[in-house]
């Protein structure tokens, strides 16, 4: 990379670039934080609306409905977190064999990991149902996982095992001749090496957790059970008249504190692990 | 003092390493036929040969890391062909080093001790000794990503030395580092590892280099040991065209005489003559201070000649050479020929 000074113009034209960006991206959740702090009236009654009319009546309502609004955020995410750590806990050993072993079996399987990371997962939500029933998995917040973990295995094992065939083979080699055990060479050299490629993968399989709807829809009838989605479908479809819109949008951003939070939290490892390949060295 | 940090289940006499008839084939090709090698304690022994020779292999073979398809493999009076790397006792230092990016210098060093249930005060004493031993004290807190290229390479060397292994085994080390620094650390690396009781395996493509650090030079081409000696019968009597042409530089010429052997001549070993030898024409000089070198044509061919920086060059000159620095090679075979 040169240091030399930018153009002024060039500068300028890529700030005006940037705000753009940020505005396309960012304006859908500013304007639910808006709508959210807004009353009903306020929010229907267009620009002459704008002066009065702010208000945390809309948090109000869905922190103290019954079940209250954290109790949702709470089964999202226990459940997103164990979804996570079972699908990393699958996911890691296979990667790790998959990324030492060559041939046919590699191809083979490598195939089979792709096809299934793309499959559209909705087409199997019936019979999951079906099993849910057989297997007395219903309503089972816990059991919600098995599902999640599973659908999320292929894309994790394809993550983790490129990521796994990036780490120089000597580091491991070394660490044989050392004597270090299989294990320790995963916990002490290769995972720490690895971790912006297993933290982006194990959020990854969080998000799809957190936002996934249908089989939390089918398997959950419990409402306090319930995890995120289904229950903010329930807030839009509560009133048979009006659309909650200031309920709803509170629901929204209290549903993405978490995983703002996340993000913060691992920022720096998922821009390391989604630039990785890119540049080494 | 010795073996204290990984006592194994082999004598503390170290009778040197030992490869018989090693083989190996790697996708119906093969890559090295029956090498035959001993490795006396303290001894280093440098594999020279183009990228490709197999020479890489053996060593990869004496660590474990990959097995042979036949052959035995002796360290320190066991047979450890079979043996699972990290019972062997031998310490690698790769061409790219292989220090753990994420870790100190001294986490470098240590970790293995650590996992292997050495004391804290220990693993301190005995990080401290290879420290102090390749001065590296200052850069204990160091990411390997702080070090310069040479650097590297002495904490790569002290690792391997920490743990006194029964046999030390390096896989170009110097080829990250510029001419220079090269030949800088030849004489404090060969210091190093003269210094201990193991045998050392130094794998290299770089004459110069297996000369300057080894007691032993093996040259391998195509998977062959071809010959395996000191520098000197290397360089004196070479067992064929193919160590002949691999030591010295510039090449070794080697001249059709027709009667189904080829003759080598150094071309450090012709000088003018009066009368008699081989009439040539100057095609090409280049002086170099100390000598220089020419290449001429004869009716054999071109030759290469080094000469004195003051050798006067004219048109009617004749190269003869003494016949005690002739070598008689085998056309056919190319296997010397005289004793």
């Amino acid at each position: 990379m040169s240091s030399q000074p930018c153009h002024r113009s060039g500068s300028r034209l890529r700030i005006s670039l940037v705000i753009l960006l940020l505005l396309w991206s960012l304006a859908p959740m500013l304007w639910q934080l808006y709508s959210s702090l807004r009353t009903p009236e306020s929010l229907l009654a267009g620009l002459a609306g704008l002066g009065g009319g702010w208000t945390l009546i809309n948090y109000t309502a869905v922190l103290q409905a019954n079940p209250p609004f954290w109790r949702y955020l709470l089964n999202s995410s226990v459940v997103g977190a164990l979804s996570t750590l079972l699908t990393l806990a699958l996911a890691i050993p296979c990667a790790y064999s998959l990324s030492r072993r060559g041939g046919l079996l590699k191809v083979v399987v490598g195939g089979g990991l792709l096809a299934a990371a793309v499959f559209p997962y909705v087409l199997l939500f019936l019979a999951l149902l079906q099993v849910a029933r057989q297997l007395g998995l219903a309503n089972n917040l816990l059991a919600l996982c098995l599902p999640y973990a599973g659908l999320s295995l292929p894309l994790a094992v394809l993550l983790l095992q490129a990521a796994f065939a990036d780490m120089p083979v000597e580091l491991e080699e070394n660490a044989i001749l050392e004597r270090f055990t299989l294990w320790q060479r995963l916990r002490w050299i290769l995972l720490p090496l690895m971790a912006p490629s297993v933290v982006s993968t194990g959020l990854l399989v969080f998000l799809f957790s957190w936002n996934e709807f249908p089989i939390a829809l089918t398997w959950l009838s419990r409402s306090e059970l319930q995890t995120l989605a289904p229950a903010m479908a329930r807030i839009a479809g509560s009133s048979v008249f009006t659309v909650p819109f200031g309920p709803f949008a509170a629901a929204t951003v209290l549903g993405s504190l978490p995983l703002l939070a996340l993000l913060l939290i691992f920022q720096r490892q998922i821009v390391a692990g989604l630039t990785q390949g890119a540049i080494k060295g | 003092m010795k073996g204290t940090i990984a006592p194994g289940p082999g004598p503390t006499q170290n009778t040197g390493l030992r490869l018989a008839q090693l083989s190996r084939r790697i996708g119906g090709r093969m890559v090295l036929a029956g090498i035959d090698l001993a490795v006396k304690p303290g001894e280093c022994v440098a594999l020279l040969g183009p990228s490709g020779c197999g020479k890489s292999t053996i060593l990869r073979l004496i660590a474990g890391l990959d097995s042979p398809d036949g052959g035995s493999i002796l360290l320190a009076g066991r047979d450890i062909t079979a043996l699972a790397p990290g019972r062997r006792e031998v310490a690698m230092v790769f061409q790219s080093y292989a220090l753990y990016p994420h870790l100190s210098v001294e986490r470098n060093l240590s970790l293995g001790m650590e996992l292997r249930g050495v004391s804290r005060q220990r693993r301190q004493q005995e990080a401290d000794r290879v420290l102090d031993m390749l001065q590296l004290g200052n850069f204990r807190d160091r990411k390997p990503s702080e070090l310069s290229g040479g650097q590297r390479q002495r904490v790569a060397l002290a690792r391997a030395l920490l743990r006194r292994p029964q046999v030390f085994l390096l896989d170009e080390p110097m080829s990250n580092l510029d001419a220079q620094l090269r030949e800088e650390l030849r004489p404090q690396l060969r210091e190093i590892l003269c210094a201990g009781e193991a045998p050392v395996v130094y794998v290299t493509h770089d004459q110069q280099e297996a000369m300057g650090v080894a007691d032993r030079i093996g040259v391998l081409q195509g998977g062959i040991l071809q010959q395996c000696g000191t520098p000197q019968e290397l360089y004196n009597s070479p067992a064929n065209v193919v160590v002949a042409s691999f030591i010295g530089r510039p090449q070794i010429n080697l001249l059709e005489l027709g009667d189904g052997s080829l003759v080598g001549i150094r071309p450090e070993h012709l000088h003018p003559v009066k009368e008699g030898g081989l009439p040539v024409r100057v095609l090409n000089r280049e002086w170099h201070g100390a000598n220089q070198q020419l290449t001429v044509s004869s009716r054999h061919g071109q030759l290469r000649w080094t000469t004195g920086a003051a050798q006067p060059i004219n048109d009617q000159l004749r190269l003869g050479w003494q016949a005690e620095h002739e070598h008689r090679f085998d056309q056919a075979t190319g296997q010397r020929r005289n004793a």
